[in-house]
């Protein structure tokens, strides 16, 4: 197929599915927030979520220092245009490479697109009422959810699947590491510490923001111990927002893509499969959660840049 | 060529009504769709308006209009629900007059780009060809396959008052409107299949399946080999959405200038296993920017070395480059007599009396009656550059006055020509409004009309333009089988 089209399917794919990540996050902060200490200020309540989008520069660029507010925060997230990873931009972004390969998706994928960005452009034509956010946000997340549905039940397997797989995939390793490293270091990294009303609901948070909370209670009887939440988010092959499970699907996706003869992306995807084989929660641990999470995002980014150099950027070799 | 018509032309005229007799009583074809109209009633009509237009705006069937931002701005295709019907009989003579006229533009393309025999014969003036902006002497002497040039013709036909059928233009170059029309079929047939009921419908959705059949018919390495791509500008043109449906329903690539590369007069795909071989580019990008190293050298659009491998016969190019000289307003006034002279037949479909303005006692009429003529720039298209006399103003006139002066082969007049009428439903009433006909004609192993078209609409009252970059509207076009 096209690189280009190839290009725009990925793209499509990881803007749709950080629109999708990024309400949830959103939601589950607002409803945290209700559970939340009075003590905390707005700022301190907002800003892990600025971190962890890697927000803090553009927010502050547009708002100055220390002017971290609900209404701002939920603004900025949601339909600032010069944010490019609120909702509205990765949704218009998501329909642009939507309608780049529209030739190459099908119909119904197409039409779940636009009628979200349509949809999503309307409403935030007025500012996002902090009572109604919580509705909108989970209009959009099941919004994205069924476009996954469309695709996985109306889109020939094959290498244009493998890209959207891969983006997809990519993008919710992506995700689920940086939901981690953020609430892990707002968390008291104190191993045996279990218990307080406090660190309830802050586990909780984190696990609901991977849509991961009930699947983690049915597992674990022994309430939230930090290491049994690293051991489920980080290695458990059997939720889908692990990192463990992420990185196996995007081996499989890029087989899909037609990973051989290719130079970069093997290798790139040897070195993120590297980090989680024959590792474990302790191990990780005793060097320093933080430092592997760092690196694991490194190893992502290398990842992305080597399926563009492999595939996406343009060739001039001849078969 | 025109006479300078007499008086009585002057008279404004009463427009042809398509579906009524006398203002009341529907035509005989149109009956069977009154009654069922009728029987809907009011409230069930808005609510399939409605319902139509809701599916418009879900599957994203849009049109880009070119405006004051970079990225232009979407708009979703107008389309009214009311169908407009061609009985066989007329079909039938409309048919014949596109292949007649399709034939001899084609003959007239390949005799303009290698002997001009027609311009030394006097039929056609020489310095009209070498004087057009659109005459390509850079492909002098190129034989594209199969000597096809005019593979896509979307011929802009109207009524006029006596309902007589005219050509209106020709457009042979990347005519546009093939996907709306397929469109408004698919959602008028969804919205109300009980109009179906009443009539033997002739079909169009085929239209890719044969458009297909005629891209690969030229493929130079055969029909077995034939790697066929549609070529866009972008997702920015006014016509992005048409280009996306007929790459998937034809199921080929849709590509862009930068996905393909030339080398040793062979073009190539840039695919994620390397590069592919093309044999078949349907292009949707302008002669000008198509090959920076042929044309224009700033283009970012085309190619660099497609116009080298058309030449070497690796590549067909659809429609061929250079087809602007057959389709320029200031030939049309002769494709009458192109027809005679290369079929030796006379015109199944007349032209609209058309002034050129290199004649001066023509031009010195059309300045005198400024108020009462159309004026097209020849070069322009989709209602740009035009001056509609009766709706002008005084300094516009005069603006257009000074231009014919300084440009005469630049422009031609017409006497306005009242575009037969049809009714509309606009905001819960039903309204008559100016409309024309653009059918689409392949030119493959055969010529073939699709039986149909696009059926433009002036949604304004009492407006003559109908084109969707001026605002225009649509409708289903039905031809009935015999």
């Amino acid at each position: 197929m096209l690189s280009r089209i190839a290009d725009s399917i990925y793209w499509m794919s990881r803007y749709l599915e950080r629109a999708g990540d990024t309400a949830r996050l959103m939601e589950i902060n607002l409803l945290y927030l209700l559970e939340a200490e009075e003590d905390m200020s707005e700022g301190d309540k907002w800003r892990p979520l600025l971190s962890i989008t890697s927000a803090e520069t553009a927010f502050s660029g547009l708002y100055g220092e220390g002017q971290i507010t609900q209404g701002r925060v939920l603004q900025f997230m949601t339909a600032e245009k010069s944010n490019g990873n609120s909702i509205r931009t990765c949704l218009r972004l998501a329909r642009e490479n939507a309608r780049i390969a529209r030739d190459r998706i099908s119909r119904e994928m197409w039409e779940a697109i636009n009628e979200l960005w349509l949809n999503v452009d309307q409403q935030l034509k007025t500012p996002l009422h902090p009572l109604r956010a919580g509705q909108f946000f989970s209009i959009v997340r099941s919004e994205v959810a069924r476009f996954h549905g469309l695709t996985t039940t109306t889109m020939m397997r094959g290498e244009a699947f493998g890209f959207y797989r891969l983006g997809t995939f990519l993008e919710q390793a992506d995700m689920t590491a940086r939901i981690l490293d953020v609430k892990y270091h707002l968390l008291l990294p104190d191993l045996n510490l279990v218990g307080s009303a406090l660190d309830y609901y802050q586990w909780a948070a984190l696990l609901k923001s991977l849509s991961g909370y009930e699947a983690f209670r049915r597992k674990y009887h022994a309430g939230f111990r930090p290491m049994d939440v690293v051991e489920f988010t980080i290695f458990e092959q059997e939720f889908p927002r692990s990192l463990a499970y992420t990185v196996k699907r995007m081996r499989r996706a890029l087989v899909d893509t037609g990973i051989t003869g290719k130079q970069r992306s093997p290798a790139a995807m040897e070195q993120l499969e590297s980090m989680l084989a024959g590792n474990s929660a302790e191990r990780i641990f005793s060097t320093g959660l933080h430092e592997f999470l760092e690196k694991f995002l490194v190893a992502i980014a290398a990842l992305n840049q080597a399926a563009q150099a492999d595939f996406l950027d343009t060739h001039m070799e001849e078969p | 060529m025109a006479a300078i018509s007499s008086d009585t032309s002057h008279k404004p005229r009463i427009s042809y009504h398509e579906f009524y007799t006398d203002g009341f009583t529907p035509r005989e074809h149109y009956r069977p769709l009154w009654e069922h109209i009728q029987s809907v009633g009011q409230n069930a009509f808005e609510a399939k308006v409605h319902e139509s237009q809701l599916a418009l705006h879900a599957e994203g069937v849009t049109f880009t209009v070119y405006g004051d931002s970079d990225e232009g701005i979407e708009r979703i295709w107008p389309f009214d629900l009311i169908p407009r019907i061609i009985p066989a009989s007329e079909w039938s003579i409309i048919e014949a007059g596109l292949k007649q006229r399709v034939r001899a533009l084609n003959l007239f393309l390949k005799d303009i780009y290698h002997d001009q025999r027609i311009l030394k014969d006097g039929v056609v003036p020489a310095e009209l060809i070498y004087q057009g902006k659109d005459f390509r002497r850079e492909i002098m002497g190129i034989d594209p396959p199969h000597d096809i040039y005019t593979h896509i013709s979307g011929i802009d036909i109207i009524r006029d008052e006596d309902g007589k059928y005219l050509v209106l233009e020709d457009n042979l170059r990347t005519p546009s409107g093939v996907s709306y029309m397929i469109e408004n079929r698919v959602i008028e047939r969804r919205i109300l299949p009980e109009f179906f009921a009443k009539y033997r419908v002739r079909r169009v959705e085929h239209y890719p399946a044969l458009l297909l059949e005629a891209l690969r018919a030229v493929s130079p390495r055969g029909k077995g080999q034939a790697e066929i791509v549609v070529l866009t500008p972008g997702i920015y043109n006014s016509a992005y959405f048409e280009h996306t449906f007929l790459a998937k329903e034809m199921g080929v690539e849709l590509a862009e200038g930068r996905d393909l590369v030339a080398k040793d007069d062979v073009v190539y795909l840039k695919t994620t296993t390397g590069l592919q071989r093309v044999d078949v580019i349907y292009r949707r990008v302008d002669d000008d920017f198509l090959d920076p190293l042929v044309f224009r050298s700033d283009s970012t659009l085309g190619v660099a070395g497609i116009i080298n491998a058309w030449r070497a016969g690796n590549i067909a190019i659809v429609n061929a480059p250079g087809n602007g000289i057959a389709d320029d307003k200031a030939v049309y006034p002769y494709v009458p007599d192109i027809i005679r002279y290369y079929l030796s037949e006379a015109p199944i479909l007349h032209n609209v009396p058309t002034y050129q303005m290199t004649n001066p006692e023509e031009r010195a009429y059309v300045l005198d009656n400024l108020e009462r003529m159309v004026v097209k720039a020849v070069s322009e298209s989709g209602g740009y550059g035009m001056l509609m006399g009766p709706a002008s103003t005084a300094a516009l006139r005069k603006e257009f006055a000074v231009k014919i002066q300084e440009d005469p082969r630049n422009y031609i007049a017409q006497p306005v020509v009242q575009l037969s009428r049809h009714i509309c439903y606009m905001d819960g009433e039903l309204e008559a409004r100016h409309l024309d006909l653009r059918p689409f004609t392949i030119y493959g192993d055969d010529i073939n009309v699709v039986p149909g078209g696009l059926t433009r609409v002036a949604l304004t009252k009492g407006s003559l333009v109908v084109n969707s970059s001026q605002g225009g509207g649509s409708k289903d076009t039905w031809v009935l089988a015999e």
